[in-house]
């Protein structure tokens, strides 16, 4: 166990983690700004991951990650009206229940409708194009160019969204519908398309981190929604619902928690490393990270 | 005051009527005649109905009646499953032990996560019992030893009655049938008595119940813990009928599988979880022909029925008819006129 070992674990965890993060601020804009928890959240990364697989193996587009970005972030957006048409906008005022649910029928629905499209096989995502294998010596450890790729587009991101978040009006606009809907009605916000933003912007930012995903792991499936789904949710609880930042840092927290549990107890615990810690940390902080005061939105 | 609350508790959401007693009576005795004129197959399908109907109605108890929302009843389910198939394959101890048993260890499972749970409420509950039952899962899947890991738990034996062999699906309906009669007469009784009165009083207010005396964390509590006894007995009886158990049958899609049937049904209601998992298994089963595309029309029926009728087939309307809508919009307004008056 020497330091260079935990020091490679962290970078992995972090690199990790921020993909997570990404998938948390699109979870935690979502039930910000529209209110509702979704389940078909991991179907929309997936949908992202698609999109990078494809941007790669279709030879007529260029194979650029700026172009990649756009694509993973346009048509998971899409995708995302489409689920908000569908699963949010008639259920805005009803208990939250019942969105739940729709969600859960567009997931099952997005799952095998993806595997009818995409085919039901895991596709190697061909990263090297994209990408040069080259890693960079740093105090003896090796640190990859898509890790330092996704550290790059994950803090370019988070810079933009909080642009958009606290210098545009519209951002202004979402952040407050998230905080009283009723009230941003009164005050002219046209509530409707607001939320419709808050969850195109949600699942194209999780698209993103979809494309990262496979680029990451070099391979996509359309099965890989609900564990990736779960991580998010997780992250999400963790920020305390609704609280972008705070998401992201739970995100980034799963990631690395997640990584140290692999490593010193086997990756066939993997998948529950993410709800442990969770368990715990609800145990004693019942609003999760956010120690502060404020509204708890996750009744 | 609370006998008033207590006698429109028990009118309103609990009373058979002389009429739903009947056709619960007639539905009773054709449900008896009808698998005798099945084919195995369609009795098979029946059983697993059944057995979602006790998953559903597991988890009715917490969602419905409670007022809480765990999404994680499969866990529950798992480790019943594997109790029953332990005990059955490698101590050969009989059948009707075992059920009791998984079913108590599926409470104590119960206890368990109702500890951290009783604080919590909406998402970060969800979260919590979903972490809970993936937990299980996972636990099942790599404690090779006692579990069998990936492969399993295979040639679980068949249970036995007074020498009789359960052995066809026809057979095992009669069992799952008995299992469900009990169940939904222990349903009702409870949820009427004083600790179904609490669970009701803390789903429609908690700090009120609160206030009233009434100790929420513990009646919390019982709700995961007899709501887990059925799960357990419903995991019991997937082992003995699937004969094989492995932990991928306790996966996260089933669990919302289980949400989404008690939702579509109507939660809070006794037998919204019959009608719920009939309506989803019997439309699973009724587009098998079209292979590929079921998964599409599932989830298209599933969406369909939020759309159609949001609060479940059973549940209360939660618009008011025409004549309670005239009512209210006279007493509003002779109520605005009275503003009106002494301002």
């Amino acid at each position: 166990m020497t330091a260079a070992f935990i020091f490679e674990q962290l970078i992995n965890g972090l690199s990790q983690g921020s993909i997570f993060a990404l998938f948390a601020i699109g979870y935690a804009l979502i039930v910000g700004v529209v209110g509702m928890a979704t389940l078909c959240h991991g179907e929309v990364i997936m949908i992202g991951g698609f999109m990078a697989f494809f941007t790669i193996s279709l030879s007529w587009i260029p194979t650029n990650i700026i172009v990649m970005a756009l694509i993973c972030f346009i048509v998971p957006a899409l995708v995302g009206i489409v689920i908000h048409i569908i699963c949010y906008e008639k259920f805005l005022d009803s208990p939250r229940h019942i969105s739940l649910v729709c969600t859960i029928g567009m997931s099952i629905l997005l799952i095998n409708l993806a595997q009818i499209v995409f085919g039901t096989q895991t596709q190697g995502v061909r990263t090297n194009q994209v990408i040069q294998p080259r890693s960079f010596e740093v105090f003896g450890v090796f640190i990859g160019m898509i890790e330092i790729t996704i550290f790059i587009v994950v803090i370019v991101l988070c810079i933009l969204l909080a642009l958009f978040l606290n210098k545009t009006k519209y951002g202004v606009v979402l952040k407050a519908v998230s905080q009283n809907r009723k009230a941003a009605a009164l005050m002219g916000v046209n509530v409707k398309r607001a939320t419709m933003v808050g969850s195109l912007l949600g699942c194209g930012i999780a698209g993103i981190g979809g494309m990262l995903f496979a680029l990451y792991y070099s391979s996509i499936s359309p099965l890989i929604g609900p564990p990736v789904m779960i991580r998010a949710f997780s992250a999400t609880v963790l920020g305390g619902m609704s609280d972008i930042s705070m998401s992201a840092l739970g995100g980034i927290v799963i990631g690395v928690m997640e990584n140290f549990g692999i490593a010193f107890a086997g990756s066939a615990m993997r998948d529950i490393f993410a709800f442990m810690f969770l368990i715990l940390v609800l145990l004693f902080l019942p609003e999760g990270l956010r120690l502060g005061g404020g509204r708890r939105r996750g009744r | 005051m609370e006998g008033d609350v207590k006698s429109r508790i028990t009118k309103k959401s609990l009373k058979l009527s002389k009429r739903n007693l009947i056709i619960a009576v007639a539905v009773f005795i054709l449900l008896l005649i009808m698998p005798q004129f099945l084919s195995a197959y369609l009795n098979g399908v029946a059983v697993r109905v059944m057995i979602y109907i006790l998953l559903v109605a597991s988890m009715n108890i917490v969602n419905g009646y409670t007022g809480q929302f765990t999404v994680g009843q499969m866990g529950f389910a798992n480790v019943g499953a594997y109790v029953t198939a332990i005990m059955m394959t490698n101590y050969e101890i009989s059948f009707w032990i075992a059920v009791v048993v998984s079913g108590l260890a599926a409470s104590l499972m119960g206890a368990l996560v109702s500890y951290p749970a009783r604080k919590l409420s909406g998402l970060y509950l969800a979260a919590v019992t979903l972490g809970f039952s993936e937990i299980l899962r996972v636990i099942a899947l790599n404690w090779i030893s006692v579990t069998g890991g990936a492969m399993g738990i295979a040639g679980i034996p068949v249970p036995e009655i007074f020498g009789f062999r359960l052995s066809t699906p026809l057979s095992t309906f009669y069992m799952v049938f008995a299992f469900i009669v009990i169940m939904l007469i222990c349903n009702y009784c409870v949820i009427s008595s004083k600790v179904g009165r609490a669970w009701i009083s803390i789903r429609e207010n908690e700090e009120a119940a609160k206030s009233l005396g009434i100790n929420t964390y513990r009646y919390k509590s019982l709700g995961f813990i007899y709501g887990g006894f059925w799960a357990g007995i419903a995991g019991a009886v997937m082992a003995v009928f699937y004969r094989f158990i492995d932990s991928n049958m306790f996966s996260m899609a089933d669990n919302f599988d289980v949400l989404a049937m008690m939702i579509i049904g109507g939660q809070g209601t006794l037998f919204g979880p019959i009608v719920g998992s009939t309506l989803v298994i019997g439309s699973l089963e009724a587009f098998r022909f079209t292979a590929a595309y079921r998964g599409i029309i599932f989830g298209g029926v599933i969406i369909f029925m939020m759309w159609v009728r949001p609060q479940g087939i059973l549940g209360k309307s939660t618009k008011d008819g025409p004549i309670k809508m005239f009512y209210n919009k006279l007493v509003s307004r002779s109520k605005a006129n009275r503003k009106g008056g002494t301002a």
